[in-house]
């Protein structure tokens, strides 16, 4: 009966363990570098697109998907120094982002709605934001949120 | 909560960025502490206690309000 509970316990134990390991993974320093360099790069094509012509619409597609992978690379790498302090401003910055998320997946589309009310009553519907808009929206606000507190602590 | 990590850290004659290194943390997190802007974890308490080689209640007192 002991031996069953020891091994019970070691089990929890070994699973805590390793979701906490998963919870804490983080990219190494150098990766922020990448991410931001990527995501530069992926945002001025994107831009760019707008003055060429033709159907661009992959192209388009798959740099939008670029700029948020290396945002999330960003996000996902170490501080210089990742103590306890920087992991509690992350965890505010999620939190905030999170919020700031599903406030303007709500909140946006019926300013939209308001504003072609008055600007152009007939083009007036309520559209659900795309993925995109909200995804890159939660890691802007994630970032933004990250760096001011960061500086300011 | 209050402290007087400044005044220990002068004792000790020891700048933010070498007790930062010495505990493994960034200077940032010693200045953020030391203006009570960030409450230190156990852990990082008791490594400072065994820098300056004193009780942690020493340097870090309730206040009334906590």
């Amino acid at each position: 009966m002991n031996l069953y509970y020891m091994n019970m316990k070691s089990m929890l134990e070994c699973e805590q363990k390793r979701s906490e390991k998963f919870l804490n993974f983080k990219l190494p320093h150098s990766f922020k570098k990448v991410g931001w360099i990527g995501f530069a790069l992926a945002f001025i094509a994107l831009l760019s697109t707008k003055f060429f012509e033709g159907d661009l619409e992959v192209l388009k597609t798959v740099l939008k998907k670029l700029s948020l992978v290396f945002l999330l690379i960003v996000v996902f790498s170490k501080e210089q120094v990742e103590d306890e302090m920087i992991q509690k401003i992350r965890a505010q910055s999620f939190s905030f982002a999170l919020l700031g998320g599903v406030l303007y997946a709500l909140v946006q589309p019926l300013i939209n709605y308001l504003v072609f009310l008055v600007a152009k009553p007939e083009k007036a519907i309520v559209e659900d934001l795309g993925d995109f808009q909200i995804l890159w929206f939660m890691l802007t606000v994630y970032l933004m949120f990250f760096y001011v507190n960061k500086k300011r602590s | 909560m209050k402290n007087t990590l400044k005044v220990e850290r002068a004792i000790n004659n020891l700048t933010q960025d070498e007790l930062a290194k010495r505990i493994g943390v960034s200077r940032q997190t010693i200045n953020s502490i030391e203006k009570n802007r960030y409450v230190p974890s156990t852990l990082l308490v008791l490594k400072l206690s065994e820098v300056f080689d004193k009780p942690v209640n020493e340097f870090f007192k309730l206040e009334e309000t906590d």
